[in-house]
């Protein structure tokens, strides 16, 4: 296995030749945020989230994609680095919806979890008319909805649906602030050849594509006296339900069920 | 209620299915259609190849058959008044939930489905403290499960539940080994081969569609000499399906994965066939696999859509005699 050696943030590492620099500051512990990078999946290097200093170099680098060279000396936390990415973030929220307070992904959402970590303190350039509005909201699958207004256009929902699934029927269409990520030809999601997977709603960082929210149909149900409520849950729910109340994936949401009862039929 | 009540009961079904065309020259290999997403996948790009799946309806649409019927028959609850709800890890199955034909109770079988996310919103909408939650078990008479069921959740579980009840029911002998290893794992593409009294039973699994694309290439090209394929639309199987908690990476796919095969390895029971709330339904009500009750209630059809529409001299359903 050739290596190369270089120093990230002072600190001196040998790692595999192809590495990137992000593979290569994680093995000394140093992380580097990123957006729309997915190991193995999506490096294209669209956000510059991952942005870092290499000296010599005449602009910032993606640490995503660009490869580790012998005697390359990389700064991760600059001056330059920090402002850039904190200008990038509020590039990015300049078209973006404010709502996470009614959004599906508040609280779990990279973009936001983003914005905390940088103290973006302020958006000084919303766009007075967004890109997209809630007209173009696709909700004409029973599965999953699109909004195309918190699309921050990394692509990693195209790269699962093409890479992954092999279905490819999404993909990033027109220019500019009229990008959007959606079927050919704008088609609604229902009318095309989706699977319906939600493998998309599992990769995108943001709100943008979510699972259809039949939860007030339960609940009105729950509601109705004349209402007989039969509920079912599936196998792979009880080593995941756990997650959504902070535990550690794989944890069993109910012990007394390795000593099931005898049936009473 | 339990899936993995009717996870097992599929596993009786569709065991005696895949016996049934092993020893009759049916269509081989069969694969198996417990995945709506894979199911609408092979609808639209292999309608060709609809036949080789096994009619056997997923868990979830037989529970919800029988929740309308059997359920309601023994509770002397009108199935009208019946709201029958799922909590699955994946987003496909509200799709599958609305088809047309999956309604032989007499009304929609399953009503509404709720992704594992969707689950834990309500939990918190309400506060629940999950630390000082109770411990109950599932009600009866569709509660009780075993081992097997609870590995349907990760990929390469339902071939190992099916052989489970298999290799038994055929050899009549108890397996050597209930663990088959070969087939557990995030490798795309498993193979196994075993033993079954004096027949080779060769198998394969794959999950992710991409994955699945290869293997139905190899039936397409005539190459594929496999009697059994499991298929899950997703990378891990629905542990790491589309509705299941975010972040779903590798690493907490296998997580997901090592909880569900300790599980199994902790029921006292882990053979679909020796579930006896299974061998009661079929007292009580179904009669046996493959029976009349279970052919109206428990298989389906599938239709043959094309990726834009309907290739040209394909039926309109697939078995096309079914007649549902
Ligand atoms: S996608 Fe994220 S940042 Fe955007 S509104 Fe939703 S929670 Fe907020
Ligand atoms: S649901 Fe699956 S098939 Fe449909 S767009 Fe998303 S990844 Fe692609
Ligand atoms: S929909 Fe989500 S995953 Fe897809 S490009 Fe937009 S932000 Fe990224
Ligand atoms: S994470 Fe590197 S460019 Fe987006």
């Amino acid at each position: 296995m050739a290596t190369v050696s270089l120093t990230i943030d002072n600190v001196k590492v040998e790692v595999e030749q192809g590495s990137t620099i992000l593979e290569a500051a994680k093995q000394i512990g140093v992380n580097i945020p990123t957006l729309c990078y997915m190991k193995d999946i999506n490096a294209i290097g669209a956000c510059r989230i991952c942005v870092v200093e290499v000296q010599g170099a005449r602009a910032l680098q993606a640490a995503c994609v660009s490869p580790v060279a012998e005697g390359m000396v990389v700064k991760t936390n600059s001056a330059a680095v920090r402002a850039s990415r904190k200008m990038t973030l509020e590039l990015i929220q300049s078209n973006h919806p404010q709502e996470c307070n009614t959004c599906q992904r508040n609280t779990n959402c990279e973009l936001q979890a983003l914005s905390e970590a940088m103290a973006l303190g302020d958006i000084r350039f919303v766009r007075p008319a967004q890109s997209h509005s809630k007209d173009d909201i696709d909700n004409s699958s029973p599965s999953i909805v699109r909004d195309p207004r918190k699309c921050i256009l990394c692509r990693r929902c195209v790269a699962v649906c093409e890479k992954v699934q092999g279905v490819k029927c999404i993909s990033t269409m027109n220019r500019g602030f009229e990008t959007v990520v959606a079927p050919p030809f704008n088609q609604s999601l229902n009318d095309v050849n989706c699977a319906m997977c939600g493998q998309c709603s599992l990769v995108c960082p943001t709100g943008a594509i979510v699972e259809v929210d039949d939860t007030g149909k339960v609940w009105r149900a729950l509601d109705d006296a004349n209402k007989h409520v039969v509920v079912q849950t599936a196998p792979a729910v009880r080593v995941a339900i756990a997650e959504e109340f902070g535990m550690e994936p794989g944890t069993l949401a109910q012990a007394s069920w390795w000593q099931p009862s005898p049936p009473r039929l | 209620m339990d899936t993995d009540f009717t996870a097992d009961l599929t596993i009786m079904e569709e065991g005696t299915e895949f016996i049934k065309r092993v020893t009759s020259g049916g269509v081989l290999p069969m694969i198996t259609s417990c995945s709506p997403g894979w199911i609408k996948y092979i609808e639209m790009y292999y309608p060709d190849l609809l036949a080789h799946l096994s009619t056997c309806k997923s868990p979830q649409q037989m529970f919800g058959a029988l929740a309308k019927t059997f359920y309601a028959e023994k509770k002397g609850i009108d199935p009208a008044n019946i709201y029958s709800v799922s909590i699955m890890p994946c987003t496909a199955k509200k799709f599958e939930a609305q088809r047309d034909e999956l309604t032989d109770s007499g009304y929609q079988d399953v009503d509404v489905v709720l992704t594992t996310r969707e689950l834990g919103r309500m939990l918190r909408e309400i506060g629940v403290d999950w630390d000082s939650l109770p411990e109950e078990n599932y009600d009866d008479p569709m509660g009780l499960s075993t081992g097997a069921a609870v590995i349907f959740g990760a990929t390469g579980g339902v071939m190992e539940a099916a052989v489970r009840t298999v290799y038994e029911i055929l050899t009549k002998q108890p397996l050597p080994d209930i663990n088959l290893t070969p087939v557990r794992g995030m490798e795309g593409i498993k193979e196994a081969t075993l033993k079954v009294g004096d027949l080779d039973v060769k198998v394969a699994v794959a999950h992710t569609l991409g994955n699945a694309r290869k293997l139905l290439d190899k039936i397409r090209a005539g190459e594929a000499d496999y009697h059994f394929i499991e298929i899950m639309c997703c990378p891990g199987g629905c542990i790491g399906g589309g509705g299941q908690p975010i972040p779903t990476n590798l690493d907490v796919r296998l997580k997901r994965i090592a909880g569900t095969y300790k599980a199994d390895e902790e029921l006292p029971l882990r053979k679909s066939h020796e579930n006896p709330a299974i061998t009661a339904i079929y007292e009580q009500f179904l009669g046996e696999p493959l029976g009349e009750k279970s052919h109206k209630l428990l298989h389906t059809f599938y239709v043959p859509r094309g990726v834009y529409s309907k290739p040209e001299g394909l039926p309109d359903k697939v078995p096309s005699d079914d007649h549902h």
